[in-house]
């Protein structure tokens, strides 16, 4: 009895093998292989991504919020042109470099080589003013998610950004070739006002603006009635005619939404703009922040001597509108400038050094600097500088420089610091505003 | 029993005859299949031209994640910069080794494969990355936008280093391949015996040297002190060596008195000259006189 039930299973089990193993139907839910229909996929969005006889604008927005608008034209060859409205030149010289289409897990389509994209995505926070390491958080590698008629739906491999392609018209393609978006980015003219500090005066009340450019954000600081301060901070955006707020402004009795560009006037040194489009307004240098930041040097001096490390100039100073006025990018060797908080003591002083680093034949060395006595932190926000001596010796190739950068240090208004970053602060001299050293970490 | 025997291999026979598939249907277009392509453009013939028909050496400039770290925010280089850094690798690296060990020694032990990256790779400690190699065959160069030599109109001294940097990457990585096809004498392992360390990355070059190494990365093991003495040596020259030695003063927090500390270096320096003589009949302070030099023209 217990054998024929084992022969039974036994039977069961095969026959259920037989049945089950022999299903011929492997027929695909498709009527083509995966090949060829990545393949099919690929060529369809190459043909589409060529086909636009005026190329296809695209509207990106980076993982860190800013946005840009874009305009790329692909060719045969795997070439592919832009046009982007970072800056002056991104928006009025076209560049090229080259793309392909790729099967990753999904059509991709690639930027690969560097272009007006990368600079979004590129970690040197000199470039694009975003993190170190991360950049604005970019995308060049993007999945191809849907091909329609005037539209292509892209989403970023690496940062997830999404980004639609909307078919150019002519007069799109023209607006970027004849420079009118040029010309909407005046706004970096900007940087011809010789101070620190500039001021927009909006009925009646004074706003002390800070761009960044490349990040694409805008801060407001104004003070009011009772003389309490406020800030507000916006991204923005450009269109062909100039800024747009993405958040508006609003101070309680007038908003601010717009910002047009009406150009520079070189008699005046001012920037001349519309504000709301209705508004005639000037943008001015001033010397002093509408309200300083009172705990601003205490803070920045601080934040070193508590790790025993130092800040970082790459470099020098910014003088009357000249980058690296000094020179000290010239001086044989130089790496970068250092202010290291109380770094030694000599005949009872601890002193700060203000190092030049330079590159020698087995790596970094200190080899020369200013020593200064501690700083006075004054009640209105400034710090003041004190020369207590030389450290090492000064080479003669680099004694101008040094000579000239002590001046200014030991300016007797001292200098503001203005916060621009986690770890990054501009110090701006309190007697002009018209210098200023940004230091890093 | 048998004929459960019998039942079982008809069974088998029935299930093994049953499932002969069909073929896999059309599998010669892959996508991809072979690496990437696109139409050359003037970058892809010069590599051609220089580096694949005379060496068998390659270069991947335009993007592929595949090739690189999946969790750092990397670029592409820029198409400008392409040319001037493999030609100055070429002048610095493979024509100066061509020049004294002759051209059939570098098509054999040459590294095949540089991976151009356009911007560094930034550590999550602070550091950056300028170059790194796995294997003797691949090398990625990191940083490749901000490469600038003399005559470009942006060039400040500042950087020399990352061309320096470079080029110490390559040496590096080659005297890799040359000790791992023969390997040096053991007596070189003797000279700092006990103070090879995985807590070199903690340690400044300076303190390295007051012990008797070039820099802190050759504590790390017996192998990388080797290659970056062949490294150091080759991209500084003989008088930058000379100054590396005579800088090191006073007695080190290990307790290596700096004549001991230089001592070590120079045996060093020896072993690596006879290595390079006794293996490769190659005049060592020739190939060294003939890269500083051609370094020199880069960035002086």
């Amino acid at each position: 009895m217990i054998l024929r039930m084992r022969n039974a299973l036994i039977c069961f089990i095969f026959a259920l093998l037989i049945f089950s193993g022999c299903s011929k139907d492997d027929d695909s839910v498709f009527d083509k292989t995966p090949d060829e229909r990545v393949n099919e996929a690929l060529s369809k969005a190459g043909a589409a991504l060529k086909g636009s006889a005026y190329g296809w604008n695209a509207k990106v927005v980076t993982g860190t919020g800013s946005t840009f608008q874009f305009h790329f034209r692909f060719n045969e060859g795997n070439r592919v042109s832009m046009y982007a409205d970072i800056d002056t030149t991104t928006a009025g010289t076209a560049r090229e470099s080259s793309y392909r289409l790729k099967a990753l897990q999904q059509p991709a389509l690639i930027f690969d080589t560097y272009s007006y994209l990368h600079i979004l995505s590129d970690p040197d926070a000199a470039v694009n003013g975003g993190e170190y390491g991360e950049g604005l958080k970019g995308d060049f590698e993007y999945s191809i998610d849907t091909v329609a008629a005037d539209s292509i739906l892209l989403t970023g491999r690496f940062n997830n950004t999404k980004v639609t392609l909307h078919k150019a018209t002519q007069a799109d393609a023209g607006a970027w070739q004849n420079g009118e978006w040029r010309n909407a980015l005046a706004f970096q003219y900007m940087s011809r006002i010789l101070e620190y500090f500039k001021r927009l005066p909006v009925n009646g009340t004074t706003y002390e603006i800070h761009f960044n450019q490349s990040s694409r954000s805008i801060t407001f600081l104004w003070t009011d009635g009772a003389g309490a301060i406020h800030s507000f901070t916006s991204t923005y955006y450009y269109n062909s005619k100039g800024l747009v707020l993405v958040t508006p402004l609003n101070n309680g009795n007038a908003s601010i939404s717009t910002i047009s560009s009406k150009g520079w006037d070189a008699v005046n040194g001012v920037m001349r703009v519309s504000v709301n489009d209705v508004v005639p307004a000037t943008v001015s240098g001033a010397a002093k922040p509408v309200k300083p930041d009172l705990d601003g040097p205490g803070r920045w001096w601080q934040t070193m001597y508590q790790q025993d490390s130092y800040w970082i100039s790459f470099q020098g100073f910014h003088v009357n509108g000249v980058d690296d006025a000094y020179h000290v990018r010239n001086i044989p060797g130089f790496a970068f400038m250092l202010f290291w908080p109380a770094f030694g003591t000599q005949a009872g002083v601890t002193y700060d050094l203000q190092g030049y680093v330079n590159q020698g034949q087995g790596g970094l060395s200190l080899d020369f600097g200013s020593a200064w006595m501690p700083p006075l932190f004054t009640a209105d926000g400034r710090i003041i500088f004190r020369i207590y001596g030389t450290l090492g010796d000064v080479p003669a190739s680099a004694t101008t420089a040094f000579n000239n950068t002590n001046t200014l240090m030991a300016e007797a208004n001292g200098f503001y610091l203005v916060q621009t970053g986690n770890s990054r602060y501009d110090m701006v001299s309190a007697k002009d505003a018209r210098s200023w050293i940004t230091w890093e970490r | 029993m048998n004929t459960l025997k019998i039942s079982i291999l008809f069974c088998l026979l029935i299930l093994l005859g049953s499932c002969s598939k069909d073929d896999p249907g059309n599998v010669d277009n892959i996508p991809g299949l072979g690496g990437d392509t696109w139409e050359p453009g003037p970058i892809d013939n010069w590599i051609r031209d220089n580096l694949t028909t005379p060496y068998n050496i390659t270069a991947k400039y335009k993007w592929d994640q595949g090739e690189l770290e999946f969790n750092r925010t990397l670029v592409p280089p820029k198409e400008e910069k392409i040319i001037p850094v493999l030609s100055a690798i070429k002048t610095v690296w493979i024509d100066n080794y061509v020049a004294v060990a002759g051209d059939l020694f570098m098509k054999r032990y040459s590294p095949k494969f540089f991976v151009l990256v356009g911007s560094a790779s930034y550590n999550p400690d602070g550091t950056i990355t300028l170059g790194t190699a796995e294997g003797g065959r691949r090398i990625l160069l990191y940083v490749l936008n901000d490469f600038r030599i003399k005559g470009m109109s942006d060039y400040v001294p500042r950087d020399s280093l990352n061309v320096k940097e470079m080029f110490h990457t390559i040496e590096h990585e080659f005297g890799h391949i040359l000790h791992q096809t023969v390997l040096y004498t053991p007596d070189f392992k003797r000279i700092s015996v006990g103070m090879y360390t995985s807590n070199w990355n903690n340690v400044t070059d300076a303190e390295a040297r007051a012990d008797g190494f070039v820099t802190a990365y050759a504590m790390a093991a017996p192998d990388e002190d080797f290659v970056e003495m062949i490294s150091m040596m080759l991209t500084e020259g003989k008088g930058g060596f000379d100054v590396i030695v005579n800088s090191i003063t006073g007695t080190s927090p290990n307790g290596t008195a700096a004549a001991v500390a230089q001592s070590r270096l120079r045996q060093k320096e020896t072993i690596v000259v006879n290595y390079f003589k006794d293996t490769w009949n190659i005049d060592f302070y020739n190939l060294q006189a003939r890269t500083r030099a051609s370094i020199v023209q880069l960035i002086k």
